[in-house]
């Protein structure tokens, strides 16, 4: 402590003092307070006080000791070190050339010439023209994918075929995750911050192979129309933030969030992390890039997943039939009734099988004893045929990720319980359930957070809160003669519960498991058991538990979604009665900003009968 | 062009570093190396996406010091599956990536897919074959088609 207190005024002193000695002086006294300075330098507003504080939690990134949370100071080192004298690749204008590119351009400086060797090899080999965004889509089994991931990709000239952008480079900035860290333990540090936010490079081939082999999730790319000055400046930037520790959360500082820093930068005035309120959903970022006129063309790549479903759909049935079996292995892949095919066709059914296994070993863990024979005898068979077209790959959506409605949705509704009028608000942050509009979304997913309703009853004025939900996850993935996906759902929260003679409100867990299975185009059917689990001082015991089921059926389309089922559930501890329940809930979407909803649900509990009934409308934005 | 696309695959795989270029065993040494030698044809994964990615044993690829090869060698590690699969059809973006990183001329791109897709069961004679393996038995397939022995050239 004594030591920082001697050592205070004499870094005041340098820091007042070093304009003065570089003998340049900023023209514009406030040109530490400039967007763009403080974009640079990730400085945000504190929320009490007129500071601002910076976002980067590596003293490394900073040239004044101050500079975390003075721009002013910060901007004085920095105009002081990138105008020393000096060479090699230390000095400041080669660990931070974004910022030497542009305090120069706006103060006119003459700055001496400095040899930045690593920082040139860098920017040669990325050999950058244009940046593409890419979206990780959601996959369906996975809750923490749902809210989808971004990356830029660094596209070389495409002036040539030597081109490949397979072999171009990608930018992330992700939690630098100890392996050994429980589940919970990453949740934890994910929300609440304790990973260290790492970027790294890495080339766009092993993005493809992590996101659309392993994870099966599709890739939107988006080209930016970005210049080639805000591609160099982007570039720069990337190398200054490259090495330097920014805390990672889950919620806003993400992956999304930093990349938008990104473009910020390269774009002054483009201002996207002026859009991240209290979450930043990288589909929400996607959409808000579109919006800002940063896209130029978008591409679809289909994961492998998609292409293996859309290669075996598009099959004849007895094809598909067959594919199955040479997967199987009851079928050898140069058996009679493969050659008996036309050569195009044999072609399709070999690469479609092939792609099955393949897909199945990293799924599903098919035994490589099994496995690896199989896939080589299939390419062997399939090296035969000459000239047969390649496997056509699936259409692109007719709706983009970033096209679906918007995550957050207000509802007002009217409706009645057991004869009492009531009117009610809820209120969902994020994201989607399955009554929401389809499109853009993953079919038989959902995934709500920290949804609030609240009731108001108008028989004796009085204002309940009728459920707040932490999280719920339901996964309803149809089954088929290739994939036999199992379908979930997790939640908890607290909700209004019957104990026999009045509501109370009741922390939950809830779970269930179970499969689903399609009827027609948009139509399936679900069976789940359930287990429910509620504690609360006015059960009889304290708390309750009940094993159930659920069975229903599932529409979605992009005019109109219903879900209509049976529930029972056992309540085994507490009250010892069975909860029966129909219900029927159907949403008329509006186009993608509004839905008209209704439900009806009738109950028999405590042997006796109640109807609840609700109409309202669902706004998203 | 082509020396630019070899170094951004290196600067990928920026946790391995080349050894100096020579003949026999250890060669070249793979910073992190994990030690499996990838077989062709996923079933090793298992969806799980470690360290194995640069884990390149050595071959008899010490003895080559064409740059573009050993680009191919180090792609061919991590994507030997779809590379396969490419080249069983004989067309696709990883069997591209192929011609674009031993810098195959657009004049002589269908004769690449080609000889690669005929002579599959060379290439990869079982199930069992490493990347490694894969690589020397298309180099050697390279050096003997009159076109296409330019670009392995050593």
């Amino acid at each position: 402590m004594g030591q920082s207190l001697r050592l205070g005024p004499a870094l005041c002193w340098l820091a007042l003092s070093a304009p003065a000695l570089a003998d340049t002086s900023p023209t514009n006294e406030n040109l530490h307070l400039d967007p763009a300075w403080l974009t640079l330098m990730h400085y945000q507003q504190d929320n009490l006080g007129g500071g601002f504080t910076s976002q980067a939690d590596d003293p490394n990134f900073f040239l004044s000791d101050q500079g975390k949370q003075a721009p002013d100071r910060e901007l004085e080192a920095t105009l002081s070190a990138i105008q020393q004298p000096g060479s090699g690749d230390n000095h400041a204008q080669c660990r931070f050339p974004a910022r030497t590119a542009w305090l120069s351009d706006q103060l006119d400086l003459s700055l001496p010439a400095v040899d930045c060797p690593a920082y040139e090899e860098w920017t040669e080999t990325l050999n950058t023209e244009t940046v593409t965004l890419v979206f990780a889509a959601s996959y369906l089994n996975s809750p923490s994918s749902m809210f989808g991931h971004t990356f830029l990709r660094l596209d070389p000239p495409q002036d040539d075929d030597e081109t490949n952008l397979l072999l171009a480079s990608t930018i992330s900035y992700a939690a630098d995750a100890a392996a050994h860290d429980s589940e919970i333990l990453f949740a934890y540090k994910g929300i609440f911050g304790g990973y260290p936010g790492i970027t790294s490079v890495q080339p766009y081939y092993e993005k493809i192979r992590l996101y659309s082999d392993i994870e099966h999730r599709d890739l939107w790319e988006y080209r930016l129309n970005l210049t080639q000055t805000e591609v160099d400046l982007l570039i720069a930037h990337a190398w200054e933030i490259r090495d330097h520790n920014f805390d990672y959360y889950f919620f806003d500082e993400n992956c999304a969030y930093r990349l938008l820093a990104l473009i910020d930068v390269a774009r002054p005035g483009t201002d996207l992390l002026g859009e991240v309120s209290t979450h930043a959903i990288p589909s929400d970022t996607v959409r808000w890039v579109v919006d800002k006129n940063l896209v130029s063309e978008v591409y679809y790549r289909p994961s492998a997943a998609t292409s293996v479903a859309y290669s075996l759909e598009s099959l004849p049935e007895a094809q598909q039939t067959l594919a199955a079996a040479i997967a199987n292995g009851y079928v050898d892949p140069d058996a009679q009734e493969i050659q008996q095919l036309a050569p195009r066709q044999q072609a399709h059914v070999l690469d479609a099988t092939y792609d099955y296994v393949r897909y199945q070993s990293e799924a599903d863990g098919w035994p490589r004893e099994f496995a690896a024979p199989l896939s080589h005898n299939l390419l062997m068979a399939r090296s035969d045929i000459d000239d047969a077209p390649a496997p056509r790959t699936p259409p692109q959506p007719e709706i983009r990720d970033d096209q679906g409605h918007n995550t957050f949705r207000a509802s007002i509704s009217a409706g009645q319980q057991a004869h009492r009028e009531f009117t009610e608000l809820t209120l969902r942050p994020a994201y989607h359930d399955v009554l929401d509009p389809p499109a853009g979304y993953r079919p038989g997913a959902q995934l709500q957070f920290l949804r609030l309703d609240a009731r108001y009853y108008t028989d004796n004025d009085e204002l309940q809160l009728e459920q707040l939900i932490g999280v719920e996850i339901r996964s309803l993935s149809p089954r088929d003669q290739f994939f036999s996906p199992l379908s979930w759902q997790v939640g908890f929260g607290g909700r209004r519960t019957d104990t026999g003679d009045k509501r109370v409100l009741t922390p939950y867990l809830e779970g269930g498991a179970g499969g689903s299975w399609l009827l027609g185009n948009h139509l399936q059917a679900f069976a789940i058991a359930t287990a429910d689990l509620e504690i609360d001082d006015d059960l009889r015991r304290g708390y309750d538990a009940a094993p159930g089921a659920d069975i229903g059926l599932l529409h979605q389309s992009n005019r109109f979604s219903f879900i209509a089922g049976a529930k029972t559930k056992a309540w085994i501890v507490s009250s010892q009665h069975r909860q029966d329940q129909v219900y029927v809930k159907g949403n008329w979407h509006l186009g993608r900003a509004f839905s008209l909803f209704a439900e009806f649900t009738r109950e028999d509990h405590y042997d006796r009968y109640q109807s609840t009934w609700q109409t309202g409308l669902h706004a998203y934005f | 062009m082509k020396k630019l696309i070899a170094g951004a695959i290196l600067l990928g795989a920026s946790s391995m570093a080349f050894a100096q270029p020579g003949c026999g065993v250890g060669a070249m040494i793979w910073k992190g190396q994990s030690g499996i030698a990838p077989h062709v044809l996923a079933a090793t994964t298992n969806g799980t996406f470690g360290n194995q990615t640069f884990g390149m044993t050595t071959g008899t690829l010490g003895c080559q010091t064409n740059e573009s090869v050993q680009s191919m060698a180090l792609y061919m590690d991590s994507n030997i599956d779809k590379v396969a699969r490419d080249m069983s059809r004989g067309s696709g973006e990883n069997l591209d990536t192929l011609a674009v990183l031993l810098g195959v001329d657009a004049a002589d791109r269908d004769t690449f897919r080609k000889v690669l897709q005929d002579n599959f069961a060379t290439i990869f004679p079982s199930s069992e074959t490493t990347s490694g393996e894969a690589v020397d038995a298309i180099v050697a397939l390279l050096e003997q088609n009159q076109s296409l022995s330019k670009y392995v050239a050593a």
